[in-house]
């Protein structure tokens, strides 16, 4: 029994797909499927949901670290079993929701997750994470498993959340607040569209390790990697390598990805640009990108102070001066983006202004502005 | 799936190519000219099927070559 | 107890919010403790944990890519990682991650859990992502010759296939949808689930220039991201009318429901004023509130979900509902971000979904043709033109797709546009001009 690595096509079975969630529907939820008719949360991080036949669900909602040990999913699969009938789940955004159908079961379910700590002090399932308060940052892998990430992901996340706790468990934000994570601009987990995305960025181009490169990788292929056609072939000395003209290089990456001979990670020249303003629903104002307003900061691991800080100064300020309702950059747009850097108190630098592809549909274009 | 002379075609190709081991699908579509890209893209995953050519991913893009063809990653050598 | 000394990642388990380092520390000692034959280093996450203070020393990553792109057969599913410190980290030097596919929407069942548990310690690292942001669950961590392994439990014991990476279809994502929302506009978990199972070659067999995503938001409020990130997102909307209960409309007004279904309710914002709240924030300012009873203008609603979200006891999605389909939405890598552009206003999203697969394979087809090396959907609609992409969806242009008419006059036209086509004789134009 088993997989034969003699006979590796025996028994193989390909194209079977995911399991079908309908196995793994709690049967509260398949009794009332399309059926709901209103929800409410009852306390930050407490949902019911109603449904057209009067019955409820109750769901109580708990952060985790995207990172997770089967160690913890076991723990979860422990409470899962005890408190709902062996039914669980997790949202888009990292969270572990805990579902029961009575509301007599809630208060069990919650004193349980309360009094579970890891060895460290930290809290393993907080709840929260509901309405307009801050949920979970979604994020990438940072130096725990990726070749280009310019920043750690689970550090920067835990950092973050520790300083912004209190308003997990709250919702006293004018709005639903959204921070994501990306290691790097290649941004395997989209962060573009966030209320504040905490960006990894790299600034020096690629090193070129001539001595070994032609033999390490597939010059067409690094010449090809390059988005902005900045790498060309060249011989240096006698070997063949390439060049790469720095003038043109954008700091993707993607060269290193296909040559391991081209680095371009730094400790002074890689570290974190912040964006703000944008979202993805269609409520009131439509879908918008985010916007650099710190074009650079270092990396300070373990805590990165100064990221930290430039988070809570515009989360804050938002948080003061908008009205009910107002996004991130709904807010910012009303009071325009000059206030915004006043109110703040980010420094505006020639960093900020677009010089890309399109440039020209961010600069002012009429003498509407405020002094 | 491909006759033999569409399978020696690429072989062929892809041998000639001195400096790179490692292609898109693009570049096996302009093989067969004639063909649509899917009819050549069910032709080369079956030649992968069969172990004549393999994938090599960056995670964001797949690139197709010669089974052990090219540099690769010593531990990916050693283990297999 | 192992030689790990992390004085910066220990630094991460102070602070209230779940510590990924205490996590991987109680994984370390599980590994230390256990009785099961690990086939990976029984000391691979001291070795990571070591590895990631060493990152957090030098401020710099410690990985390097690997090619190697799945099981046999397969061109997605795995991403390759070596460390680059090998000989000081050996337990860790090959830690390849594979992506398991999620099922719609991340409902499990404990017994399943449990099963991917128990081959994850013996085969891996023990490490997981729940979830990655494609959404598969992401097994992190572990070496060549136990991808095979793995696959070959995954797929016979637990019934559950890899999901994709590399230039596929990525495996489709969607929101809760009818489960447990009541805005879902149409069952986003069932369609997820079938187009995942119609196009099983196209997730494990690169045939595209690139990533293809596929992500179903049941409305407009959007919880899966599809309009930002995903190249077809499907997103739920209706046609008909916003079904009004007014007494429960009197009850919010008179402050016996909370609004916004109590999502603001951890500060005073003052009692609920329905005109300042619902009636002056909607964007097309098609509503009206009479003191007694609330009226909305149907026909100029652009269904943005406010008003709905925020009396949700009072106000229900229409009943004739369906999606509206955008195509191209990206990361900015590397023409810059794009969101999804508007192609289909409407379409019903009923099994088997035939209008939607014929859509659908009609941008395949095209994008495989005319689509360059790693260029996406978005962009390739932004260099051909959505003119041409309509042409190729066979849909008629339509108001709705722009936010505005174009502003230079450059049109492109075709000679059957014009009367008398473009050929026309130089002798003609003498008799009457002369040189």
């Amino acid at each position: 029994m088993g997989y034969d690595a003699s006979n590796p096509m025996k028994d193989r079975i390909t194209d079977v797909g995911p399991r079908d969630y309908k196995e793994f529907l709690p049967p509260v939820i398949k009794r009332n499927f399309g059926k709901w008719l209103y929800h409410e949360i009852l306390e930050p991080g407490v949902l019911v949901h109603v449904s057209e036949a009067g019955e409820k669900v109750f769901t109580v909602r708990v952060g985790g670290a995207r990172l997770m040990s089967i160690t913890h999913i076991r723990e979860i699969c422990e409470i899962a079993d005890k408190h709902c009938d062996g039914y669980v789940r997790w949202t888009t955004r990292n969270n572990i929701e805990f579902m029961v159908d009575d509301e007599a079961k809630l208060k069990p379910l919650m004193e349980d997750l309360e009094k579970r700590k890891f060895a460290g002090g930290s809290l393993k399932f907080p709840r929260g994470g509901t309405g307009a308060g801050l949920t979970n940052i979604v994020h990438t892998q940072g130096w725990l498993h990726c070749h280009t990430a310019a920043i750690d992901a689970s550090g920067v996340v835990k950092a973050v959340m520790d300083e912004l706790f209190d308003d997990f468990e709250r919702m006293r934000f004018p709005a639903h607040i959204r921070i994501s994570l990306a290691c790097c601009l290649n941004m395997c987990g989209a962060v573009h569209c966030s209320d504040i995305a905490i960006l990894g960025i790299h600034r020096k181009p690629p090193m070129v390790d001539h001595e070994y490169l032609g033999n390490m990788c597939e010059i067409p292929l690094a010449v090809a990697a390059c988005p902005t056609g900045a790498i060309k072939p060249a011989t240096v000395g006698d070997k063949k390598s390439v060049a790469v003209n720095n003038e043109k290089c954008m700091y993707c990456g993607n060269c290193f990805t296909m040559c391991p001979s081209m680095p371009l990670a730094d400790e002074e020249g890689s570290g974190v640009a912040i964006l703000v303003g944008g979202k993805l629903s269609n409520r009131i104002s439509t879908p918008m990108f985010s916007k650099v307003v710190v074009p650079f900061l270092p990396n300070e691991p373990p805590r990165w102070p100064q990221t930290v800080e430039a988070i809570k100064k515009i989360l804050y300020t938002y948080v003061e001066d908008a009205r009910k309702y107002e996004r991130l950059g709904d807010w910012a747009a009303r009071i325009g983006w000059e206030r915004f850097f006043e109110k703040t108190g980010l420094p505006f630098t020639e960093h900020l202004i677009d010089d890309y592809r399109f440039a020209y549909t961010t600069w002012r274009t009429s003498t509407q502005f405020k002094f | 799936m491909g006759t033999e002379e569409d399978k020696q075609l690429i072989i062929e190709t892809l041998k000639a190519k001195k400096t790179k081991t490692k292609f898109y699908l693009r570049d096996f579509n302009k093989m067969f000219p004639e063909r649509r890209p899917r009819e050549v893209s069910k032709l080369v995953n079956g030649m992968v099927t069969e172990g004549i050519l393999e994938y090599w991913s960056s995670g964001s893009t797949t690139m197709i070559g010669l089974k052990g063809a090219g540099v690769q990653h010593e531990a990916e050598d050693r283990e297999e | 107890m192992a030689k790990r000394k992390t004085p910066m990642l220990d630094e991460l388990e102070n602070g209230k919010w779940p510590s990924f380092v205490s996590d991987i520390k109680q994984e370390a000692e599980a590994r230390e403790k256990t009785n099961v034959d690990l086939q990976i280093p029984k000391e691979v996450c001291d070795d990571l944990l070591d590895i990631l203070e060493l990152s957090y020393k030098d401020r710099e990553g410690h990985w390097k890519h690997g090619g190697v792109a799945g099981v046999f057969g397969y061109g997605g599913g795995v991403i390759g990682r070596y460390c680059d410190q090998p000989e000081q980290f050996p337990a860790a030097k090959d830690f390849h991650t594979l992506r398991v596919n999620q099922p719609s929407s991340y409902f499990y069942k404990t017994e399943y859990l449990r099963q991917l548990c128990e081959l994850w310690e013996r085969r891996g690292s023990g490490l997981t992502n729940m979830h990655g942001s494609t959404g598969d669950i992401i097994l992190l961590g572990t070496t060549t010759p136990q991808l095979e392994e793995v696959f070959w439990e995954l797929t016979h014991n637990l019934k559950q296939d890899l999901g994709g990476s590399g230039s596929v279809l990525r495996s489709p994502n969607c929101c809760i949808g009818k489960a447990r929302c009541e805005f879902a506009c149409y069952d986003t978990q069932q369609v997820c689930r079938a187009l995942t199972m119609e196009y099983q070659d196209e997730l494990h067999r690169p045939a595209f220039p690139y990533k293809f995503k596929f992500k179903f938001d049941g409305c407009p409020n959007g919880c899966v991201a599809s309009i930002a990130r995903a190249d077809m997102s499907v997103i739920g909307t209706w046609r008909d009318d916003i079904r009004i209960d007014q007494k429960a409309v009197r009850a919010y007004v008179g402050g016996e429901f909370k609004p916004d279904a109590g999502a603001h309710a951890g500060r005073d914002w003052g009692p609920f004023d329905i005109e300042k709240e619902v009636i002056d924030l909607c964007p097309t300012h098609c509503m009206a509130w009479n003191g007694k009873k609330l009226g909305i203008n149907n026909r100029e609603c652009n269904r943005c979900m406010h008003c709905i979200n925020t009396m949700p006891r009072a106000l229900r999605i229409g009943e004739n509902t369906g999606a509206s389909i955008l195509f191209g939405a990206k990361a900015p890598i590397l023409e810059g971000a794009q969101l999804g552009t508007l192609t289909i206003p409407f379409m019903k999203i009923e099994e088997p979904y035939d209008e939607l697969k014929g859509l659908i394979e009609k941008v395949w087809d095209w994008w495989s043709e005319e689509g360059r090396n790693r260029e996406r959907l978005g962009e390739l609609i932004q260099r051909m033109g959505l003119p041409k992409f309509l042409e190729v969806c066979e849909v008629k242009p339509d108001p709705r797709m722009i936010r505005e008419p174009r502003s230079n006059p450059y049109i492109f036209w075709k000679e059957a546009d014009v009367p008398g086509g473009w050929e026309r004789d130089i002798k003609d134009f003498r008799k009457k001009h002369q040189k």
